[in-house]
């Protein structure tokens, strides 16, 4: 897969494109990925992602939008008690709050990529984040073929922001998410 | 196999035994986890002394019952020396602990929501609730009791070590049936 930086493809695509385009999530060739530190070593799972709305507009950086909601109850962890454990009432409470959103409010050219601000809702507890967003032609595509993409967003959250404190003496508070989401046009 | 008036039979000395060795090893194993820093490679010891605990719980319920079905000797020496009032009231208090720290121990790990396993293989059941406040008071219950029993099992070896050294025959009966015959 060749690799085109976020600028780098508005500029090559501002042309072509000067409206937002809607794309829809490939729900099979996604995945969000997390990592927190567990003593000398590190819990990795992922979370299926239960719905993205995705408005790219390549023209205009700052229009564009996204949504996304993450199935927490359907975590998977790299051992069965950390999944128990992460999905249980002294961490994301599935049972009272089985998903997690976020939803920009901004996005931002940089000169590597983008930042995607917003705010992310965990426990019904929302507050700002940012992520580091790159973009990236799918293998298999031509030059200035934009239908199919690849975002991957980069960033972390406390989880003791979220009330998400349980084992907070074994388990880091730190989470950080990689989400690589790979997507369609919609027409 | 049977206890009689004078002698302790074979299946309460090896239970007494192993509970001594489960203990033993439950107070060193449980010391470590809470000075521990937990990690994928020691996961597994939280694992060990629920299932040692568990055991140890399943042990005294035993002996408990093995007492009803073939009553254990009286203890030697005069009945109202202060000697024998002590180590009978340390015994019963001892017993008392041996089953309120595993259920507390028990209802700690219930009550954070985490299957509790036993030998790795299978579930046992919670009993109590998915609760912060059962949680931290249980595990409260488990330290202090834990740290009682500590002191009395320092009077019960003490006591015991005493008695042999005076040769009256308390300990040597619960190690071999033959030097009472």
């Amino acid at each position: 897969m060749r690799l085109i930086l976020f600028l780098a493809l508005l500029l090559t695509a501002s042309s072509a494109l000067a409206a937002p385009e809607l794309y829809r999530l490939q729900p099979d060739l996604s995945s969000v990925g997390f990592e927190t530190d567990f003593g000398p070593d590190r819990i990795t799972g992922t979370f299926p992602i239960a719905h993205a709305d995705l408005t790219l507009d390549f023209a205009k950086v700052g229009a564009s939008k996204v949504a996304v909601i993450l199935n927490a109850a359907g975590a998977q962890a790299s051992f069965p008690f950390a999944a128990q454990a992460l999905k249980g009432p002294k961490v994301l409470d599935t049972a009272e709050f089985p998903e997690i959103s976020f939803i920009s409010t901004g996005v931002k050219a940089e000169a590597e990529g983008a930042t995607v601000s917003g705010n992310i809702t965990i426990r019904g507890v929302t507050k700002p984040a940012s992520f580091h967003a790159e973009i990236y032609r799918q293998q298999g595509t031509e030059a200035g073929d934009l239908s199919h993409m690849t975002i991957r967003l980069t960033g972390a959250v406390m989880r003791s922001d979220f009330g998400a404190v349980g084992w907070h003496d074994m388990v880091g508070d730190q989470v950080r998410l990689d989400i690589l989401a790979r997507i369609e046009r919609a027409n | 196999m049977l206890n009689d008036a004078t002698r302790f039979g074979l299946v309460s000395r090896v239970i007494h035994w192993a509970m001594a060795a489960l203990i033993l090893g439950l107070l060193i194993l449980g010391t470590k986890l809470n000075t521990m820093q937990p990690g994928l490679a020691n996961l597994w010891l939280y694992g060990l002394h629920k299932t040692m605990g568990l055991t140890a719980f399943a042990l005294v319920l035993l002996r408990l019952i093995w007492h009803r079905i073939s009553p254990p000797p009286a203890p030697l020496g005069p009945p109202k020396a202060w000697e024998t009032r002590v180590a009978k009231a340390v015994h019963h208090l001892t017993y008392a602990l041996l089953v309120l720290i595993p259920l507390a121990g028990w209802a700690y790990a219930s009550a954070t929501g985490l299957d509790i396993m036993f030998a790795d293989r299978w579930v046992i059941p919670p009993i109590a609730p998915v609760s912060e406040a059962w949680e931290n008071g249980s595990k409260l219950a488990h330290s202090v009791l834990t740290k009682l029993l500590m002191g009395l099992l320092v009077l019960h070896v003490t006591g015991a070590l005493r008695r042999a050294v005076k040769g009256d025959g308390t300990l040597s009966r619960m190690i071999w049936k033959a030097q009472q015959d």
